[in-house]
């Protein structure tokens, strides 16, 4: 065992065949559950979603948004790290230049929110804090596969202005100044 | 400056020298730079390239050198009998970070939006040796953005690590003095040369070799990053030269075409004509077969040419095979094999017609077709070429004209002919010939197929296949094959390399061809810097 | 919500009881009829069937998600409503019904028409067919209704009275094997006929593990054969009698776990349900929707009915209970139709509970691995039912000498 294999050893014999002790134990356990609930006191933890509502946590990842510049135009550069983070292929970009300081801005910038698994990947990998996913807002039931590909315009419908500054520190979670690892 | 190569003595001789304690013996006038390289360590570089002089600009290749005090440039530094090279003691690491954090004092590090980003030497060397925030408290210098220098190029200033590799690679390749350095210090710029514009026939190649996204292609410019780019190994279509080139493709598409090193055919470069020509694989391609004007299944249009060729033989009428120069060796030889041996057609070559004033002492042929070469081999000597169709045509010999590929630059009279018989063409674009066609059928092209192109040179090179081909395209000798079954000839070979395999055996010229090894799809994620 | 979960069955199988009783004890001989003859099979059948087995089937559906909710600290479904009616979300088995039967009924282009047809009613039939057999009560003595009984007028009654029982049978349960082993060919063919290799490889399981199981459901039941001395169900409720120290479970605990665990196994539900096992294969009805989804569904659940209803009435006294007789309930006497109502009572309830603990059981087991699956059956249950049976039958032996009563 050169590598430190730890070998469980299988319990074993008739009684473990049988599975019978395991399945008594189970339904130990459920048949509390079962009647505790019943009868006596009840854990449910069942939120009546559109009466009751949960509160969400404060890094509630809800639909995307993208964010602008102090001139309103699109943050995004069309630099493509969030389509190559994106675990579920769920972001279309296509860029175009601007023809100003800027540079380069997307054409088109999809993202398919039925495929998106809310990983918050493509926020992460964004270098310009050019997309959020604060906007608190669930991704809503549609009747048609397309009405959940929102395009650049429903992205920046949601829009706010980035507290982050382009090439150097800024904004309070940056906080702590930069450390030397090198 | 002239590179240490073309100082060696015609007698080669062997230098023996010890890097990072490891003896190593290369050719003298190596650089230690390429030594520590085949001894299998490698030295970081900006300025160097293998094919270009060394400047020894960027110190970003320092090495120590036992008895000499000062650090020394490996790039410019031959190797010696008795060396002792230190490649990586802390003074020399100390002093390549310095240099290191000295080239980024000013640059702009607007990686989100340089299209070099993935592929690009300053990322990749910051990544292995610095990796820490900038420790600069002053403003940046400021330089010109998105610079037009050309018809081909834009240059971002602020990028640029003055490396001056692209303006060798204008004066050492191209031999056009077409860019130059101005202003001194951190107000240096990479501009145009007075009264010059950044425009030759190799002018992308300054896009390739600069280490940075300074200079951008305008063709590829924002399409697609680099990291989403898979890459084939491939020859380029563009000219009888066959420089080797890797396809970069992604999303079922071709983005752009970039040289493959081959110390034979193309050093390091490609021309610039010869990299647009992926766009042709996307431009009017012949999706479908057709019978005249009328779409068809490819089944039927395969019978109904094999019954056409029939007929005009039962009728003793003339066959006449068209070989196309831009289809591979494969393609060809199984077509000159069907018409010459089985059909006893006559046989022509035919092409895209030479554009004489291309040709230079570079790299660019006159002859803009990929395979003349290999066409005029399997063409045997009974082979005639366009002149000799076209009076075939004008006398009325021929009945029935089966070309390989739509490349036909036919008189106007000759032209005219064709339409009083039967015409079959495998072709991949769609343009005059195919419209008057009796039978059309699609036919892949380059990129979308395995075979061989043969060079000016009598090279056989290999091509890959990168793409799939649009609209139900097969390779043309899959579509030949396809007719010659149905003529009753046995075409036993199951695919393109066993086609290659007899084609081989067979025709003296090819016996020393080789197949190659299979190439795994590479990611230029996975790739590293090509820079 | 808790007390009403006993008392609204009790009181819903009481009213049952009391229709059963008064059709067969009072309607049928007051307008002059035989509740043995071909009619009364025929009405016996409506009311097992749609008086007890369908609805409760319906009701099981419910039961399903409510108790598997409660299991897991939820509410479980709560919103279908009529009018505003909620009742627990008891509706929803009806949103159920209508749903399947709207849904569009879907065959697949390569599927064998005919039989991806006939499937689903193969899975359902034996299933009905087999509760033929099963006794829902002492029966009733025609005409004397308001008397009180005694156990022998009942007994001399019944020659000739109203059995509660569908057909009275001398091969009983050897029939129920018979029959039920029919159902193998429902889910068989409709893995095959569907024309998809999840579904056959869902019905290929379904077959393998049918048969295998069934070898120990014989085999387990063999010994209350042996202690019962009949095949005849009827005949082994009464042959317990209503001392519990008497009934199967106490006599034949082995073989009780034994066919039951084999039983389970027959119903294709978790732990046992490989041939739909939803994360490898989905199961041999992968193809089906609408009602014919729906018809296998159905038996799904009418199967646990049964399984509980044979359990009941072998290993549990059936519709007997301690202390009930004919005369009455302990000392006080009741009249004939009152403890004939009573009978069915006691029998639907022990149903009612053995079905709450498949599902209990259905709730808490993981799936078996298919070769664990083969082992347990082949290797396990079977040895034990044989050795169950050679053991009761030396102890029989050696408490009657002679050979049996
Ligand atoms: S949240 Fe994750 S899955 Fe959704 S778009 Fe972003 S990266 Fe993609
Ligand atoms: S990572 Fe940010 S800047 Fe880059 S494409 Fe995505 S949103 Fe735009
Ligand atoms: S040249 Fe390299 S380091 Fe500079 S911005 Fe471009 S990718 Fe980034
Ligand atoms: S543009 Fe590129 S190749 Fe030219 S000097 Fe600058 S960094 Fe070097
Ligand atoms: S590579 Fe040697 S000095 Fe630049």
């Amino acid at each position: 065992m050169a590598i430190g294999v730890k070998v469980v050893a299988r319990p074993s014999g008739i009684a473990q065949d049988m599975y019978v002790s395991a399945v008594v134990k189970g339904l130990g356990v459920t048949m509390r559950h079962f009647f505790e609930n019943l009868f006596g006191k009840k854990h449910i933890v069942t939120v009546q979603y559109p009466e009751e509502r949960a509160v969400y946590p404060k890094r509630y990842r809800g639909l995307h948004r993208l964010m602008t510049r102090d001139d309103g135009s699109v943050r995004c550069v069309a630099c493509m790290c969030c389509p190559t983070a994106c675990p579920a292929h769920c972001i279309t970009i296509v860029a175009e230049e601007t023809g100003n300081g800027a540079e380069k801005r997307p054409a088109i910038f999809e993202i398919d929110e039925l495929r998106c698994v809310v990983c918050g990947l493509c926020v992460e990998a964004c270098p310009c804090d050019a997309i959020r996913m604060d906007t608190g807002i669930h991704a809503p039931p549609v009747e048609h596969r397309g009405d959940a590909v929102l395009g650049k315009l429903d992205l920046l419908a949601h829009t706010g202005k980035s507290e982050a500054h382009q090439g150097g520190l800024g904004g309070e979670w940056r906080g702590a100044p930069p450390v030397r690892t090198g | 400056m002239t590179p240490p190569e073309t100082q060696l003595p015609a007698a080669p001789a062997t230098v023996t020298l010890t890097i990072d304690g490891r003896q190593v013996t290369v050719q003298k006038g190596t650089n230690v730079l390429e030594a520590a390289r085949a001894q299998g360590t490698d030295i970081s570089y900006f300025c160097y390239h293998p094919g270009l002089s060394s400047p020894a600009v960027c110190r970003q290749c320092l090495v120590e050198v036992a008895g000499q005090p000062k650090l020394v440039p490996s790039c410019y530094t031959p190797v010696a009998d008795n060396m002792v090279v230190i490649t990586a003691s802390e003074r020399v690491l100390t002093a390549r970070r310095q240099m290191l954090e000295f080239t980024l004092v000013n640059h702009p590090v607007d990686c989100p939006i340089c299209d070099k980003a993935g592929e690009c030497t300053l990322q990749k060397l910051y990544m292995e040796w610095d990796g820490h925030p900038s420790r600069s408290d002053v403003n940046k210098v400021h330089k010109p953005k998105v610079v037009d220098l050309g018809p081909t190029i834009v240059l971002d200033a602020e990028r640029c690590i003055l490396c001056t590799r692209c303006i060798r690679v204008c004066d050492e390749v191209a031999h056009q003095h077409q860019l130059t350095m101005a202003f001194r210090g951190d107000h240096e710029i990479l501009t145009t040369a007075p009264g010059q514009v950044l425009d030759n026939p190799y002018s992308l190649n300054t896009v390739d070799v600069c280490p940075v996204g300074a200079l951008t292609s305008k063709d590829f410019r924002f399409k697609m990053r680099a990291w989403e780019l898979y890459t084939v190994p491939s020859v380029c279509p563009g000219c009888a030269t066959g420089c080797n080139v890797e396809i970069h493709h992604a999303q079922g598409q071709a983005w752009r075409l970039v040289p493959r090193p081959n110390p034979d055919i193309n050093k390091f470069w490609m021309c610039d004509e010869g990299r647009l020509t992926y766009k042709e694989l996307t431009r009017d391609r012949v999706v479908g077969a057709r019978l005249g004007d009328d779409p068809a299944p490819l089944e039927k249009a395969i019978n109904y040419a094999a019954e056409r060729i029939e007929q005009v033989r039962q009728e003793g009428g003339t066959v006449a095979v068209v070989l196309g120069a831009q289809a591979t060796n494969e393609d060809l030889y199984l077509a000159a094999r069907v018409a010459i041996d089985v059909l006893s057609a006559r046989v022509f070559i035919a092409g895209r017609p030479a554009v004489p004033d291309r040709v230079d002492e570079i790299l660019r042929s006159a002859d803009v077709n990929p395979n003349s070469a290999g066409a005029k081999i399997f063409g045997r000597a009974a082979a005639g070429g366009i002149p000799e169709l076209e009076r075939a045509l004008q006398n009325g010999e021929l009945s029935l004209v089966w070309a390989i590929g739509e490349d036909l630059p036919l008189s106007e009279e000759a032209f005219a002919a064709l339409d009083d018989i039967e015409m079959i063409v495998q072709a991949s674009h769609e343009d005059e010939l195919t419209a008057g066609a009796d039978v059309v059928l699609p036919a892949a092209m380059w990129a979308e197929v395995d075979g061989t192109f043969t060079n000016v040179q009598g090279l056989v090179q290999r091509i890959r296949r990168a793409l799939d081909a649009p609209g139900g395209a097969k390779p043309h000798w899959e579509l030949t094959a396809a007719i010659a079954r149905r003529l009753g000839v046995s075409v036993d070979e199951p695919n393109v390399r066993a086609l290659f395999n007899e084609m081989k055996s067979k025709v003296p010229e090819m016996a020393g061809a080789e197949w190659g090894r299979p190439q795994p799809l590479v990611q230029l994620r996975f790739a590293n810097s090509r820079g | 919500m808790g007390a009403l979960v006993i008392v609204i069955p009790l009181a819903l199988f009481f009213v049952l009881g009391l229709v059963a009783t008064l059709i067969f004890g009072w309607v049928i001989p007051a307008l002059g009829g035989d509740p043995n003859a071909w009619y009364g099979a025929l009405i016996k059948t409506a009311f097992i069937l749609l008086g007890f087995v369908l609805p409760l089937a319906s009701v099981l559906t419910w039961m399903e998600r409510k108790q598997s909710a409660l299991m897991q600290d939820r509410i479980g479904p709560n919103r279908a409503s009529v009018g505003g009616v909620r009742a627990f979300g008891l509706m929803h088995f009806v949103a159920d019904a209508l749903k399947m039967l709207f849904k569009e009924d879907f065959v697949p282009a390569k599927a064998n028409k005919f039989l991806f047809g006939l499937a689903p009613v193969l899975a359902i039939a034996p299933v009905l067919i087999t509760f033929a057999i099963i006794p829902w009560g002492g029966g009733v003595c025609p005409g004397r209704l308001s008397e009180t009984l005694t156990d022998e007028t009942l007994a001399t009654c019944l020659e000739t009275g109203a059995r509660f029982q569908v057909v009275h049978l001398e091969v009983g349960l050897l029939f129920y094997f018979a029959i039920a082993s029919l159902a193998v060919y429902g889910t068989t063919l409709a893995g095959w006929a569907s024309y998809n290799k999840f579904s056959l490889l869902g019905g290929l399981r379904a077959s393998s593990q049918m048969m295998s199981y069934e070898v120990t459901m014989g085999m387990a039941i063999l010994g209350a054969f042996l202690v019962y001395g009949s095949l005849e169900p009827a005949t082994i409720v009464m042959a317990q009698g209503s001392n519990p120290l008497h009934w199967g479970i106490v006599t034949q605990p082995l073989g009780f776990i034994l066919f039951f665990v084999a039983a389970i196994a027959e119903t294709k539900r978790t732990p046992f349900d490989l041939p739909e096992g939803e994360p490898e294969l989905i199961g041999y009805f992968v193809e089906y929707s609408g009602m014919r989804f729906g018809m296998f569904f159905l038996a799904e659940f009418m199967e646990v009915i049964f399984t509980a209803a044979v359990v009941a009435t072998v290993f549990f006294g059936g519709w007997q209970l301690p202390g009930l007789h004919a005369g009455g309930f302990l000392g006080t006497a009741m009249p004939h139709w009152l403890v004939a109502s009573l009978g069915f009572v006691v029998f639907a309830f022990k149903t009612f509970v053995l079905c709450w603990f498949q599902l209990m059981i259905r709730w808490t087991l993981p799936r078996f691995r298919p070769d664990q699956l083969m082992r347990l059956g082949w290797k396990q249950l079977l040895p034990l039912s044989i050795a169950n049976i050679l053991i009761t039958a030396a102890v029989v032996l050696a408490l009657m000498p002679t050979g049996g009563k």
